[in-house]
């Protein structure tokens, strides 16, 4: 078809030049003239045709059109005048030449026109893909230009937050008036694992050509073709592709980025909010929590020492007090356990948070007797000091709960000499703790079968929140009893070194 | 000096906590007045002239921080803050901003009387304590115009530094000194947020006056927020 076309156009051209040249003949300009006429044909026919092929073609058919029509003798291929054949030759090299740039001119130009064309869509495509507002939106533009683009269908397959490949993904069907399918995606997995193993820039699968779109922080999702679409693609068509999927992929990672900005914000806010509950559940219960203590302390007061009111009132403040140490220890677990609250670490003076605790306890059992051991040397670490005390202080209570009147507690403070720690130790020397109890004994409200219920009614928590403030330390913690005599002992350890150098 | 009856104002909007404060004060035979807001407290302030503030910073029209700055405008009066917020951070700015003391909810009788006559104390021992050259609590005694420390009689070496935190904290015995505090009066403003030095200070100053510096009979440390030199 293009080729009888350019052979009509060839002869057309030549049949002009024929013609243009006869009346030159008659009006008696000289040979070299329509010669000319025959480079002017050549050059048309090379320049409408775009071809070498053609170019050469017309040039040698041009002269042998000059030598039988116009050459003499005429009507004749036959030459008389040898100076004809330098014509000739003349003729053939400069229209050679001639048609040889004007098709390397012609296809240049339409080359050009081309790469225009081809960056005049990406211009569009990264305009409205800027202008889209969800995720949805931009696959959904990025789609329309793949397919306007190449005239196929394509797919796109997006990666959640957490890099797994979506269960589903949207595909544009070929045909302009089709519009964009949900299709089942399959195994994850394997599609990950083609992503990471490219050895080019896309996977050859048994349907479908993937081009993985990439982010700043890894891959955000899979541009899909047809497999036989994709592999006839020429080298103009995938340099599209590419040029599009690089826009595409750009204007994911700018929606991931905002996404996750927003997310962050949220996360802001509901961590305030949550911090404010907490602190005004706490409010709301020491509030009551003063004038029951309080009043029924100085009821005491005005009592008879020793009397059956007096013990009365006495046990309204114990529970009292029992009450909000509950209370306090339920509000710190859950700030600790959901992992909301951020560690407010300073370097501390681990004597001063020990003498701050037996402080505290003493203060509620002014009888017991509490040992402490120290080091001759300072022992710092970085830490949280009001929930280190914390611990302190539920170790102690559950030592002096857990033994008998007038018997002594002791905590002690060391320097771990193997590892970069400190060592806290709290012992007591009562019964123990019995062996299938001590897997269990940082558990929340574990309690032991053989206690009775009274004494070990704040058995459960007071443990269980320090190791998990002891965790989020860093440090570890482990309950076990005393090899040289009776008693058990509480150990935990912290780290004296930043997990994170964020302070200095 | 005449020994004159103390007025104790009560700032706290909860009836019920505001009647056992001042039940356990009429119990120590001490005059006091109320207030309810921290505009009336502000108010009594002024036309009342009482000689100790207690004051809950949760008040319903007036943070109790503010009411703090306001009354530091005009008077030195002892504040004794009384409140639920229990974060080390709001106690800290409540001291910083110029209150005595700080008490968190629960508290017990006994724990408010003690600092109320820490109080007491100041009111009367300041006049007193700026003649004498010599402050002693418990068997230490600090030496102010000699620069020398004394326990039970025995004369302790101490550095300069060692010297300035005890005498500091001396002349605010009883009070709770914020870290920030101590370490702009021993190392000057703008020193920065170094606590490890205090500590370290710390531990050297306790091993030289505490029999076992891992339960001081002294120096105590409020965790998180300062130190206080105990007075009884």
């Amino acid at each position: 078809m293009e080729r009888a076309r350019n052979i009509l156009v060839t002869l057309l051209m030549l049949g002009a030049a024929s013609a243009v040249g006869y009346l030159f003949e008659i009006a008696g300009f000289p040979d070299t003239s329509i010669a000319f006429l025959f480079l002017l044909a050549v050059l048309f026919a090379a320049w409408l045709s775009s071809s070498l092929g053609v170019g050469v073609f017309a040039s040698i058919a041009a002269t042998f059109v000059f030598n039988y029509f116009f050459a003499a003798p005429r009507f004749t291929f036959a030459v008389n005048d040898p100076n004809y054949y330098v014509t000739f030759v003349a003729l053939i090299i400069t229209s050679i030449l001639v048609s040889t740039l004007t098709t390397r001119a012609r296809k240049e130009a339409q080359l050009a026109q081309e790469r225009e064309e081809e960056t005049k869509s990406i211009y569009m495509l990264t305009n409205r893909l800027s202008d889209a507002g969800t995720r949805d939106d931009i696959v959904a533009v990025a789609l329309a230009a793949i397919r306007e683009g190449l005239q196929c269908g394509c797919g796109c397959l997006c990666l959640d937050g957490d890099g797994q490949p979506e269960a589903t993904y949207v595909y544009l069907p070929e045909g302009e008036g089709s519009s964009q399918v949900r299709r089942e995606a399959e195994d994850p997995k394997a599609i990950l694992y083609r992503i990471e193993h490219l050895s080019e820039d896309h996977d050859e699968g048994e349907e479908f050509f993937d081009w993985p779109l990439y982010g700043g922080e890894g891959p955000l999702g899979l541009i899909r073709i047809p497999r036989e679409a994709a592999s006839g693609m020429d080298e103009e068509q995938s340099r599209m592709l590419r040029s599009m999927i690089d826009s595409i992929a750009l204007a994911l990672d700018r929606f991931r980025a905002a996404e996750q900005r927003i997310q962050s914000r949220e996360e802001v806010s509901r961590e305030r909010y949550r911090a404010n509950l907490l602190r005004s559940i706490s409010h709301d219960i020491r509030t009551p929590l003063t004038g029951i203590i309080g009043t029924s302390e100085i009821l005491r007061g005005r009592l008879e020492t020793g009397g059956e009111e007096w013990e009365l009132a006495g046990r309204i403040q114990t529970d009292a007090e029992w009450l909000h140490s509950l209370v306090e220890n339920i509000l710190g677990l859950t700030r600790l356990q959901d992992g909301g609250v951020k560690l407010k670490k300073e370097w501390e003076a681990l004597e001063e948070i020990i003498g701050g605790a037996v402080g505290h306890v003493e203060q509620h059992w002014p009888d017991q007797e509490i040992d402490v051991n120290l080091p001759e040397e300072l022992v710092m670490a970085p830490m949280d000091a009001k929930l280190i005390e914390q611990v302190v202080i539920n170790l102690l209570e559950n030592a002096i709960k857990h033994t008998g009147p007038g018997t002594p507690v002791s905590v002690s403070l060391a320097e771990d000499p193997a590892g970069r720690g400190a060592v806290v130790t709290v012992r007591d020397r009562g019964q123990g703790i019995r062996a299938q109890d001590l897997p269990h004994i940082f558990q929340p409200f574990y309690t032991s079968d053989h206690r009775a219920s009274m004494e070990n009614r704040s058995f459960g928590l007071g443990l269980a929140i320090c190791e998990t403030i002891v965790t989020a330390h860093g440090g570890t913690i482990l309950a076990r009893n005393c090899t040289d005599g009776p008693g058990a002992e509480f150990v935990f350890t912290l780290p004296m070194e930043e997990e994170h150098d964020t302070e200095s | 000096m005449t020994q004159r009856v103390e007025k104790i104002l009560v700032v706290e909007d909860d009836e019920q906590i505001r009647g056992f404060i001042c039940y356990a004060l009429s119990n120590e035979q001490l005059t006091y007045l109320t207030a309810e807001t921290g505009h009336q407290a502000l108010e009594k302030q002024r036309t009342e002239s009482p000689d100790i503030m207690i004051l809950d910073l949760g008040l319903p029209d007036l943070d109790g921080m503010e009411v703090i700055r306001q009354v530091r405008e005009r008077s030195q009066l002892p504040i004794i803050v009384v409140s639920a917020r229990d974060r080390e951070a709001d106690k800290v700015a409540a001291l910083d901003l110029g209150a005595d003391d700080y008490l968190t909810k629960p508290f017990s009788a006994s724990e408010l009387m003690a600092r109320i006559r820490v109080a007491r104390r100041h009111l009367n021992l300041q006049p007193a304590a700026e003649e004498s050259s010599l402050l002693t609590v418990r068997g230490l005694s600090l030496d102010t115009a000699k620069r020398l420390v004394y326990l039970n009689g025995e004369e302790l070496h101490m550095t300069p530094m060692e010297y300035q935190l005890l005498s500091y904290l001396f002349h605010n015995i009883g009070k709770v000194l914020t870290t920030g505090a101590i370490i702009e009066e021993l190392w000057g403003a703008g020193y920065g947020r170094d606590t490890q030095a205090l500590r370290a200070l710390m531990a050297g100053l306790r091993r030289k006056i505490e029999k076992n510096p891992g339960k001081p009979e002294y120096i105590v440390t409020e965790i998180g927020v300062g130190y206080r030199l105990k007075d009884e």
